[in-house]
């Protein structure tokens, strides 16, 4: 395509109907181009003004707002991490005695559903989340293994309660596995014996700041105390 | 020594071997050890085994529970228990019998101020200690709430196993007023260590108080609220009614207690048969029922949250003044000897049998929990019915895993 400098770029030029009975289609041309010369368009420089859509929001009022929102220059990672922080499907997976405070936390009082974390799947093949709430014994280290190894890509693990932290009050136990993160990646820990709902929904809250600031970034995590040896 | 780092992947092959993930199978992966076990593990033609839980929602934790199914009907069942088991009765053994409070308090997590009654109870009757009246009155206050809470729950989980979602936000609003009650006079929500030898942590305060007010002004209208709403509901009456019979005779084989033994007609409670306490002086019922089943177990619960409150009502207009704590030295050595204490929990006979060899470590603290027995009855119920209603017989029964595995 001939590109000149004397083009009005963005103009469109609509042909003319012939006839008002027989639609024609409507023409428009192409004018989405990259120009050949590098310098043209003032050299690549930017417009004085980047923000289109705080341009748009200048000239419109409140109204603007959702014609500016139309197009979003993003990248999909950011928009698919925006997309998954605003619907965790937690696993209802409760262990021990933090399963009672997970509960309330979703129940009528402390409504976690205000905050994007509520639908509680049984099944780990629908779920984002693993929370594991309780006591994890080395019994049950195996299920719950498998139970994480079951949940699909991309998913998280909040360690709710002193005993799936380091071990709490088991931590001299000889059936409990002093800390999850020895078994599985943890994502955010959630002390307290147990956490009251009020911590788990701040948990969950930072859990989602973390998917955000993270941008894809969450299948390198390790597994291992957090703690070097000797300590 | 150079500290190496700890730090393995999940890609790592290893931890894969190690975990006993791989082995998780209905039929376990070692050759019947018992007759009962190789004759359960054979499938005749037809049937077929089915895995529930360990992790299930309906399971109430973390206890599995091998179906054998021929089509839909449930033909025999094998519960595979200490998924949950801590180590709790030794690591009692291991601190003093202060530390013995709190660590029997996971034990039954929906009721806290009953399980760390036990180890209280046992010192006392070692010591044979006065309690004061007040920390007494205090005590049956905490645990008449504790178990209007318990009760609450149980209902919900009820309708929740059955398909039905509402009871359960009702439910744990009922539980979330209480249990933050109980949170402003012992400072913890769901554990509250607040049981000593000898009396009560602190006295009943302002904030305890006024929340208590509050929730007694409306705690009858919300059992009537949860009586229209699940009474006459056909699917609920449907799905409970006539299933699980427990017969009187089986109940008392499998050393049923609580609200399922009492549902048979039995009017076994602790709390009139063996009196503790200041139950002696307080005036209430003991409601039984004589069908045995789902729905006579749900009605039962009703009526004893109602009770509860009459006693509550009670306890509040006779609460005497005076101090929460007896005298009793910093250390405390428990002179040596045995002792049975058995006290009512919402699931039944909850009994501690404690060995003290008069250091100020409990030498042997052999906890009793009734969920325990109340889930041997689960080997008689189900066989013969769905599989869906599997879950509604179990929830009429509730276990509490803490307590089962300790």
């Amino acid at each position: 395509m001939e590109v000149t400098r004397t083009g009005t770029p963005g103009a469109t030029a609509v042909a003319e109907a012939a006839d008002a009975a027989v639609a024609t289609p409507i023409v428009v041309p192409n004018t989405q181009w990259l120009p050949a010369d590098p310098s043209a368009y003032g050299g690549g420089r930017p417009p004085t003004i980047t923000h289109l859509a705080e341009l748009e929001l200048q000239e419109k009022g409140d109204n603007g707002r959702w014609g500016a929102l139309d197009i979003i220059p993003t990248k999909a990672d950011y928009l698919l991490d925006y997309l998954r922080l605003n619907s965790l499907w937690p696993l209802l997976s409760g262990l021990a005695c933090c399963a009672m405070e997970m509960m309330s936390a979703a129940t009528s009082i402390n409504d976690m559903d205000r905050f994007n974390m509520f639908p509680f799947r049984a099944s780990p093949r629908q779920a984002d989340v693993l929370i594991v709430a309780g006591t994890l014994t080395t019994k049950m280290a195996g299920p719950l293994i498998r139970l994480w190894e079951q949940m699909p890509e991309p998913k998280w693990c909040v360690a709710m309660g002193d005993c799936t932290c380091s071990g709490g009050r088991y931590k001299r136990s000889y059936a409990t596995v002093q800390g999850i993160d020895r078994v599985m990646p943890v994502d955010v820990y959630v002390p307290g014996c147990p956490p009251r709902p009020e911590g788990l929904i701040y948990g969950m809250m930072k859990l989602q700041q973390l998917i955000l600031e993270r941008r894809g970034q969450w299948n390198d995590r390790r597994v291992g105390p957090s703690v070097p040896a000797g300590v | 020594m150079t500290a190496e780092p700890r730090v393995r992947s999940l890609d790592d092959p290893e931890i894969l071997v190690h975990s006993p993930a791989a082995i998780i199978d209905a039929v376990p992966p070692y050759p019947p050890r018992t007759e009962r076990e190789a004759e359960f593990y054979t499938l005749a033609d037809g049937e077929m085994f089915i895995n529930l839980g360990p992790q299930h929602p309906s399971t109430h934790g973390v206890l599995r529970v091998v179906l054998k199914l021929d089509g839909e009907r449930v033909v025999d069942l094998d519960p595979v228990l200490g998924y949950l088991h801590r180590g709790v009765e030794k690591i009692c053994e291991n601190g003093d019998w202060h530390h013995a409070i709190s660590n029997c308090d996971p034990l039954e997590y929906i009721a806290s101020m009953f399980s760390e009654a036990m180890p209280v109870l046992v010192a006392e009757k070692l010591l044979d200690l006065d309690v004061p009246r007040r920390a007494e009155y205090i005590r049956v206050l905490a645990w008449e709430l504790n178990r209007i809470s318990s009760h609450a729950l149980f209902i919900g989980w009820l309708a929740l196993d059955l398909g039905g979602l509402t009871p359960i936000l009702y439910g744990f609003i009922e539980r979330d007023e209480i249990v933050e009650m109980l949170a402003a006079l012992t400072g913890q929500k769901l554990l509250f260590n607040y049981l000593r030898i000898g009396g009560v942590n602190g006295d009943l305060n302002h904030e305890f108080l006024s929340r208590l007010g509050d929730w007694m002004g409306h705690a009858a209208k919300r059992i009537e609220d949860q009586m229209r709403l699940m009474n006459e509901n056909e699917i609920f009456v449907g799905r409970t009614r006539g299933l699980g019979v427990l017969t009187r005779e089986t109940a008392l084989r499998t050393c049923v207690t609580g609200p399922p033994l009492r549902a048979t007609g039995v009017p076994y409670d602790v709390r009139r048969a063996h009196p503790y306490s200041v139950y002696p002086e307080l005036e209430f019922d003991i409601p039984t029922r004589t069908e045995g089943d789902s729905y006579a177990r749900y009605l039962l619960h009703l009526e004893e949250i109602r009770q509860s409150i009459h006693i509550i009502d009670q306890v509040l207009h006779q609460m005497p003044d005076g101090p929460v704590m007896a005298k009793l030295p910093r250390l405390l050595r428990v002179p040596p000897g045995r002792a049975w204490v058995a006290f009512e929990s919402p699931r039944g006979q909850y009994g501690a049998y404690g060995i003290s060899d008069g250091t100020d470590q409990p030498f042997r603290l052999r906890i009793h929990d009734p969920s325990y027995f109340t889930l041997q009855a689960v080997g008689e119920l189900v066989p013969g019915h769905l599989v869906a209603d599997t879950m509604a017989i179990m929830a009429s029964l509730d276990p509490i895993m803490g307590g089962i595995d300790k």
